[in-house]
């Protein structure tokens, strides 16, 4: 199930409300509980075994590290933790990738296994994976109570798409929260802020990308307008997905930590990373980078240190090569920076760093989104104006016209501007909010009926 | 106090919403959409683990949702008046009238038609009298308009004229005009085709000229086309009118598609489909693989065989008067190789006549 279904929006999620705001404190969770193995099971449901099984796994090696704590024993139940749920993305997720590479490399044929990803296992299984290390190193005591770390585990808000939200976040809350209209009423804005960003804006320019590949008539500026509008996409289906997983834990009494922070008006790649999938980046500096010795150790180590976790960026967004060039290529240029051109960014005037930012993220999202390096190469070339073909042409002003509002939108909106018009406003307008949400969501139905079902863009992570 | 209203607004909208789904009667088709809407899905162990069951019901919630005309206008009026976009879902409108983008322009498949009718002619019509004619689309009377994408329309004549050989080409494009098409429907009006019969009659050596006089006009509104569902917007209704004669109300329709029961699918205007889905279905009950109309009040004994689409539907009564006999070959639902069966090619008159949409997405011809 996906937030910007019908399924979800009106039946699952005013049921679950009721269900929820009319039982009891202590059962609360049970409900909760209920719906988010509910949730999963009506898009995953053999993978909904998978997923309790996950849980059943990480609620007994944190048991298990916490009685054995500050011995041999505890480190081994977390290297078995961590094997088990790598072992299950590695065969879930990388099993094909694998297979290809190695049929491949020694001119064999091994027939692919059929295996189909599952919804979210890459988020869930590295929320498991940053409890039980969190246990282990003393961060967080083990859940004794096996339906509290299930609830961590599956709440249905962040279950399918992030933010990746750390069990110390809410560790607190999954035992007592408290409820308020103030905490509903934001949850709502946020949930209809994120749903408008993911069904009016990020699904209609995703499709400037499709008309891009598919055309009969490329252009130079017909690749520009796909890269960009791929570009803008990724961002408000993600970060839309990222505001309502945040609004409805609000709604429920949980609070999410930000996962993205206006990326876009980032002026290095550094910066750019700061402010882009917050919780995954944190992820791999906590579980990843600061155990490998970080920045801390010889300049040799540091680079590897640093290519490693680019490596398991890249890789983690997909089995495929063009995802792993993505990583590591953003590695490269950190490192760029962290010696030297970070320094000469910040003398140059702003507006230079800006672009030399954003080119290095549209371009890097040409590659991630393509099908093959050979795609992403092609892809790239037609951007640069080396494939022998035309500036421009009429399909491509066409489209260049019909979405330069919805462009320019999603360009205004990807910075902070809106938030301060909006804050610089919000006492004339506070007796309309309700009614701009309630227009806002009636909006974002028409679109959803309107079109196909369509599932979000990181679910295939 | 403005979270309660928030709050309350929010669980309201989304609870009404859920109770009016729930007691809203099941509908099995959609009259804006012409299209049949999903079923509940059949709910078993398998369906349920296979997936299945979630992505049907998903399909089926988005058909029969309460309001589903009114929230597509919604998202029709946005992506136009909010993001002024030049089409929602590839319909546009230009001054009232409603038009479906017909792009990119698949030359590949004006190859394909012309080999195809080829074909048939070396198969069935050699030595017989074979004519050709392709109806504009709506979309051609406003090609000099900059905004929208447009197919190539004298590239697309040039092929078949350079590819189809043995048969003789009418050129009707000369003879339409945008008003000679229904606002809100992909179909020209049957009561604005005298040109269209005339410039078919001339090089068909027809004895008559289309004489309007010799029609009793029948109206029906407000006809609803095609075009005014997708386009979920408030456009005014067209009126239809279908011309009719003793000749066409004495002849006797042979339809294929229905059983020798059905008596109003043995008229040329099936009047019982002016209250269906389509109104454009009162010529010649809509669309069916084969129909053979008999003129009783024409003892020439010559015959027309029309290759069509359905626009030949509401032009084909129009031509009855010359003939004791037109077949009507839909090759979007019978198979060309099929002809044999069906026809006795001999030494009838035989017209191809498709519109430029049909030469456009030719796959679909058997």
């Amino acid at each position: 199930m996906v937030f910007s279904s019908i399924t979800f929006l009106y039946f699952f999620l005013p049921i679950v409300l009721v269900l929820y705001f009319i039982t009891p404190h202590k059962f609360k969770n049970y409900i909760l509980l209920l719906a988010s193995l509910f949730f999963y099971f009506c898009g995953e449901p053999k993978y909904t075994f998978l997923l309790i099984a996950s849980i059943a796994v990480n609620y007994l090696h944190g048991i298990l590290i916490e009685r054995h704590r500050d011995t041999k024993a505890a480190k081994g139940f977390v290297v078995s933790a961590v094997i088990i749920n790598l072992l299950l993305l590695g065969i879930f997720k990388y099993s094909n990738f694998f297979i290809s590479n190695i049929s491949h490399m020694f001119n064999i044929d091994i027939k692919f296994v059929e295996i189909a990803l599952p919804i979210g296992i890459s988020f869930y299984t590295f929320q498991a994976m940053s409890y039980v290390i969190d246990v282990y190193t003393g961060e967080v005591k083990a859940q004794k109570n096996v339906l509290n770390l299930a609830l961590y585990i599956s709440l249905f808000p962040q279950l399918v798409a992030g933010p990746i939200v750390r069990y110390k976040t809410i560790k607190d809350e999954l035992i007592k929260r408290d409820h308020s209209f103030d905490d509903f009423a934001y949850g709502v804005k946020r949930f209809v802020i994120g749903l408008s960003k993911k069904v009016l804006l990020a699904n209609s320019l995703g499709e400037l990308w499709k008309f891009a590949i598919y055309t009969e008539q490329p252009s130079v500026l017909f690749y520009w307008l796909g890269a960009i509008g791929f570009t803008l996409q990724i961002y408000f289906d993600f970060s839309g997905y990222s505001d309502m997983a945040i609004g409805l834990g609000r709604i429920f009494g949980f609070h999410f930590l930000e996962n993205f922070n206006y990326p876009y008006i980032s002026k290095s790649i550094t910066e750019f990373w700061r402010r882009w999938h917050i919780s995954l980046g944190t992820w791999f500096r906590d579980y990843l980078y600061i155990p490998l010795g970080g920045n801390r150790t010889t300049k040799f180590k540091w680079l590897c240190n640093i290519f490693i976790v680019w490596f398991c960026t890249g890789f983690w967004h997909g089995a495929a090569w063009n995802f792993i060039i993505w990583g590591v290529g953003f590695g490269v240029i950190l490192v760029a920076e962290k010696l030297f051109l970070l320094k000469f960014l910040e003398k140059i005037p702003s507006v230079f760093s800006h672009i030399y930012t954003l080119m290095i993220i549209i371009f890097g999202f040409v590659i991630f989104n393509s099908s093959s390096i050979t795609d992403a190469i092609q892809y790239m070339k037609g951007m640069l104006n080396l494939l022998s073909i035309p500036i421009f042409s009429r399909e491509a002003l066409y489209y260049l016209g019909s979405y330069k509002i919805l462009i320019t939108l999603a360009i205004l909106c990807s910075t902070p501007i809106p938030l301060r018009v909006a804050r610089k406003i919000a006492q004339k307008i506070n007796n309309f909010e309700p009614i701009i949400y309630i227009a806002l969501l009636t909006v974002a139905t028409g679109f959803i009926i309107d079109s196909s079902f369509n599932p979000f863009i990181y679910f295939r992570f | 106090m403005k979270n309660k209203i928030i709050t309350f607004t929010f669980l309201i909208y989304l609870i009404s919403i859920l109770i009016l789904n729930i007691a809203a009667p099941e509908k099995n088709v959609s009259e804006s959409e012409r299209r049949k809407l999903a079923e509940f899905p059949p709910l078993s162990a398998e369906t349920l683990f296979n997936e299945d069951f979630f992505d049907k019901l998903e399909k089926y919630e988005l058909d029969q949702m309460v309001f589903r005309d009114g929230f597509r206008t919604v998202k029709a009026i946005t992506e136009f008046s909010v993001f002024n976009k030049y089409d929602n879902n590839d319909i546009f409108i230009e001054n009232g009238c409603v038009f479906k983008m017909e792009y990119p322009y698949n030359q590949k498949s004006v190859y394909n038609l012309s080999k195809k009718m080829n074909e048939i002619y070396d198969t069935y019509l050699k030595g017989m009298n074979v004519y050709y004619s392709i109806i504009p689309d709506k979309n051609y009377f406003i090609k000099d308009n900059d905004k929208h994408l447009f197919i190539d329309y004298k590239d697309m004549i040039s092929i078949l004229n350079a590819e189809i050989t043995d048969m003789e080409y009418i050129d009707v494009f000369n003879c339409l005009s945008l008003d000679d098409y229904y606002r809100t429907d992909i179909h020209w009006k049957q009561e604005s085709l005298g040109k269209v019969v005339d410039a078919l009659g001339n090089k068909m050596h027809l004895p008559n000229d289309f004489n309007d006089d010799a029609y009793v006009k029948k109206t029906f509104s407000p006809f609803y086309g095609s075009f005014y569902g997708q386009a979920a917007l408030p456009v005014n209704p067209d009126v239809l009118t279908y011309l009719t004669n003793d000749a066409i109300e004495n002849a006797v329709v042979d339809n294929y598609e229905y059983t020798g029961d059905d008596k109003s699918s043995q008229k040329v205007y099936d009047t019982d489909k002016l209250m269906g889905i389509d109104s454009y279905d009162v010529f010649l009950s809509g669309a069916t693989p084969f129909i053979e109309i008999e003129n009783p009040q024409n003892n020439s004994g010559k015959e027309l065989i029309i290759f069509r689409d359905s626009f030949a539907s509401s032009l084909a009564p129009l031509l009855l008067s010359e003939y004791s006999k037109i077949t009507l070959i839909d090759l979007r639902y019978v198979n060309s190789k099929m002809l044999g069966e069906l026809v006795n090619f001999d030494n009838q008159d035989v017209l191809f006549l498709y519109n430029t949409t049909v030469v456009n997405n030719s796959n679909i011809l058997k």
